[in-house]
């Protein structure tokens, strides 16, 4: 019985799977190109503004027109790469963004494809079905309209030729892909890689599902009672596939550990906040608290970004702190007081007039105030 | 390293302290002679003993009493020798009244039994890992540093619990009232943080977050306890203990410590089955944990007052077995009725506007509950249950436990539905968070509703109508 489940779920899966790619590839499953890629490198900018940084071309403005263009010359056969994806990252859930592309069979147009974004990054372009897609590609460009909010990380562009077996790897590589401690991982597991076609919870039960129609039939031919052998069949192969879910995660849970062993293990909590992201926000709050009172105060806090605005509070208490948590807000002059205290962070709009000694920011606001420190885009004052 | 043991020691203490009085409070019966309750007693005491630590500290606090090791050790280390007194002298007639145990180790298959060891050794490197994100990790994720710790931090400098407020109370009140981003929310996860601190004589952010590891440690070990008693063999309840303990959702929020969600989770769960064993058992030591959990569900979160008004319908129908289920569904009705003549004029309630404009954002519920990789494959094994097993969920033994997750569920379909909260489903913020808070129950009740619906086909091939307490004497 054992072994028989083992089959049938081996070969449920390989089912699901064939389903998968009949469904997804979009030429020959056994192509004979290999995939073609194309650093960052070997990138051109006509259009807008780029520097490189490691193995990333990092786009930080567009051109003056609005538009940013970067492209690559390339020679290949259309039929052998009917798929097309920019290794890029970064990009607004509503940017502009597409592929253009120009062929030897006809030279003076310049071909276009919008291309979507998700998770930040953008999904890659299948061609095949393109009338334009044909001859030799002779060049690869990609056109983000509009401004560049946020920058713009560009790798590279990879033509891919997309049979079967590039397309399992592809699915393999997202299900595998690390998946760090960043902002978002308290809300969201995404389980692999933020972009992917096909999630592997959904592969597993559609196996489950499969297996347990397989065992259905197969009992219910014998003439058995079917349903204590198909729920026994349907549930050990959940759990295997449920352990196949978890080892994924706790290979993920132990990467993220050594990570955050090698950034924190052995530290004091000071040093590892000196260690940490905003270690220089809190090199300026520790040198900040020196000056404060040790009986708690109350401090303002102003900052143009949310996080250096929570942060620097959380660093400040038990000193009574006010500070807007969702808006870059400063605190309504006329409710401060003599004695109380002001960190301006990285902050524009608030400057300092040294010789009348007061700060002034939006609405001509004026505050007469004591400079008590002022170090790496951070001032202490304290109110007269 | 000597304050790290100092810190271990507080939370053993609290530990030891709360198991004593789950123990204490646990009265004779059908289950408990049988021998199968040390590990739900063990998993329940520690969530019992971290909610009495911070009502003990909220009473000194009212009393004017700094916090200090001794002025909140002290009492548990007394109480918790006078409850072990009681305890031992109950001992020998509970040893007595013994009846024979469920399947235990030793009954298990030479494979059954190495499964059963490969799982152990699974978990253990699971918290091995969780633990050493949580003592290495500074303060990480976002609202921790910007409405739970600021509390803890403050209160932990001050010996005190002073008073949050918003932006207008906070000018007027002139320092006597501090500031974070949510003022309002409750006080208890703060308070574990400043045991913490008061332990290990010092703020250090990181390690003052060991309360969130042994949430899911005893939470384990509770589910471990709850499924031998639904009548799981002790590797049928540890797989139940590895699925519970394996969501990602659920072990981020334990290596980024610092949210109040996996502690809502773990209470509300540890509630409806303390709840689910009373209306099994009409034992006061059920009904006065149900309720324990229960109350500590409003003090962790603002919508934990709706998870513990959850409960009430599986306690109708537990004690009025036929008229429940109509006077449930005229509540459900009442409910929801009041929900829409409150919506036309906009309200808020706990902190969510309500309004009637009935847009789920079905796609990204999709998305979070099938498709991304936060609850494995949990949400698919929940639909098996309830179609496999819908005889089973209905009948008076699985209706009241049925009830509450159904209303929990109903709770979320509410809020994504109608409210604000719908934008948090579409960027995939809350809504998980939200999930999360019943999720441990979810998959609580999914294994023991398709034990026993197993169970009954292979042991009588009836519908599949079975009673845990006869799985559990026939297992």
């Amino acid at each position: 019985m054992p072994r028989t489940i083992a089959i049938v779920s081996i070969a449920a899966v390989l089912a699901c799977l064939a389903v998968y790619l009949a469904l997804a590839v979009p030429g020959r499953w056994m192509p004979s190109a290999h995939e073609r890629s194309f650093g960052a490198a070997q990138l051109t900018m006509p259009r807008g503004v780029a520097a490189m940084t490691g193995n990333e071309l990092i786009v930080t403005r567009a051109a003056e027109d609005g538009n940013t263009v970067i492209s690559v010359t390339t020679d290949l056969r259309a039929v052998d790469y009917p798929v097309i994806a920019w290794i890029a990252a970064g990009f607004p859930a509503d940017a502009h963004v597409a592929l253009l592309w120009q062929t030897d069979v006809e030279p003076a147009r310049v071909n276009k494809r919008a291309l979507e974004v998700e998770a930040g990054q953008l999904l890659p372009a299948d061609l095949h079905r393109d009338p334009h897609w044909l001859g030799r590609i002779v060049g690869l460009a990609l056109v983000v309209q509009g401004p560049v909010e946020a920058p713009l990380r560009v790798r590279g562009v990879i033509a891919k030729p997309a049979g079967a077996l590039d397309t399992l790897r592809d699915r393999a590589r997202e299900w595998l892909a690390p998946e760090p401690w960043t902002g978002a991982s308290i809300n969201t597991v995404a389980g692999g890689s933020d972009v992917q076609r096909l999630p592997l919870p959904l592969l597993l039960a559609c196996a489950i599902a499969l297996i347990a129609l397989i065992a259905w039939l197969l009992l219910r031919a014998r003439g058995r009672d079917w349903i204590p052998g198909v729920a026994s069949a349907a549930i050990a192969v959940a759990l295997v596939a449920w352990f196949v879910l978890d080892a994924r995660w706790t290979v993920s849970l132990v990467r993220e550990a050594h990570a955050t062993a090698s950034r924190y293990a052995g530290k004091s909590a000071d040093e590892k906040h000196l260690a940490g992201e905003d270690r220089d926000l809190f090199a300026f709050i520790e040198k900040a608290r020196a000056q404060l009172p040790r009986e708690p105060a109350r401090v303002f806090v102003v900052a143009d970004a949310d996080f250096f605005r929570g942060r620097a509070a959380y660093h400040l208490y038990p000193h009574n702190v006010w500070f807007d948590p969702y808006r870059n807000a400063v605190p309504p002059a006329n409710r401060l007081h003599a004695g109380d205290w002001l960190v301006v962070y990285q902050r524009r709009g608030v400057q300092y007039d040294a010789g009348r000694r007061s700060l002034r920011w939006e609405g001509d606001v004026t505050v007469p105030v004591e400079l008590k420190l002022l170090d790496h885009g951070g001032a202490l004052f304290v109110v007269r | 390293m000597t304050d790290a043991l100092r810190l271990a020691d507080g939370w053993v203490l609290v530990w030891v302290f709360g198991t004593l009085v789950v123990a204490a409070i646990q009265r004779r019966s059908t289950r408990q002679r049988s021998g199968e309750s040390w590990a739900w007693t063990i998993g329940c005491g520690f969530f019992a003993g971290a909610f009495m630590v911070t009502v003990w500290m909220r009473a000194l606090s009212l009393a004017g009493i700094p916090f200090s090791f001794a002025r909140i050790a002290l009492p548990m280390v007394i109480a918790s020798i006078a409850l072990a007194v009681l305890v031992r002298r109950r001992a020998p007639a509970d040893d007595a009244a013994r009846t024979p145990a469920a399947p235990d180790v030793a009954t298990l298959s030479r494979g059954g039994r190495a499964l059963l060891y490969v799982l152990v050794a699974w978990l253990a490197l699971r918290f091995v890992t969780l633990l050493l994100d949580v003592v290495w990790t500074p303060l990480y994720p976002w609202d921790a540093w910007i409405q739970w710790a600021t509390k803890a931090r403050v209160w932990y400098s001050l010996g005190q619990i002073v008073p949050f407020g918003r932006t207008d109370a906070w000018f007027a009140a002139n320092g006597a009232l501090w500031f974070d981003a949510s003022p309002n929310y409750p006080a208890t996860v703060p308070l574990w943080q400043v045991w913490s601190s008061v332990a290990l004589g010092r703020w250090d952010d990181a390690l003052m977050n060991l309360p969130w590891w042994l949430v899911a440690v005893a939470l384990a070990i509770a589910i471990y306890g709850a499924l031998r008693e639904s009548g799981l063999s002790p590797l049928g309840a540890t797989i139940g203990a590895w699925l519970a303990s394996s969501l990602p959702l659920a072990n981020v929020h334990v290596a980024l410590a610092g949210y109040a969600d996996l502690p809502m989770a773990a209470y509300y769960a540890l509630a409806a089955l303390a709840a689910w064993r009373w209306s099994r058992e009409r034992t006061v030591a059920s009904a006065l944990l149900a309720l324990l959990f229960a109350a500590a569900c409003t003090t962790i979160k603002t919508p934990g007052v709706v998870w513990a008004l959850t409960l009430l319908p599986g306690v109708v129908l537990a004690l009025m077995p036929r008229r429940g289920p109509r006077i449930v569904a005229i509540g459900l009705a009442v409910a929801l009725l009041t929900l829409a003549v409150l919506a036309q004029t906009d309200p808020v309630v706990l902190g969510y506007r309500l309004h009637l404009d009935f847009a789920p954002a079905w796609l990204s519920l999709v998305d979070s509950l099938f498709l991304l990789g936060n609850w494995h494959l949990l949400w698919y094994a929940v639909i098996a249950a309830a179609i496999v097993g819908w005889r089973v969920l209905r009948s008076p033994a699985f209706a009241p436990l049925s009830a509450t997750v159904a209303s929990g569920l109903l709770f979320l379909v509410v809020a994504f539905s109608f409210t604000n909260a719908r934008n948090w489903v579409t960027d995939q913020t809350t809504i998980n968070r939200a999930v999360l808070h019943i999720a441990p129950l979810a998959l609580i009740w999914t294994i023991v509703v398709v034990h026993a619906w197993l169970h009954g086909r292979i042991r009588t091939g009836s519908r599949g109508s079975v009673d845990p307490a006869a799985a559990a004497s026939a297992a």
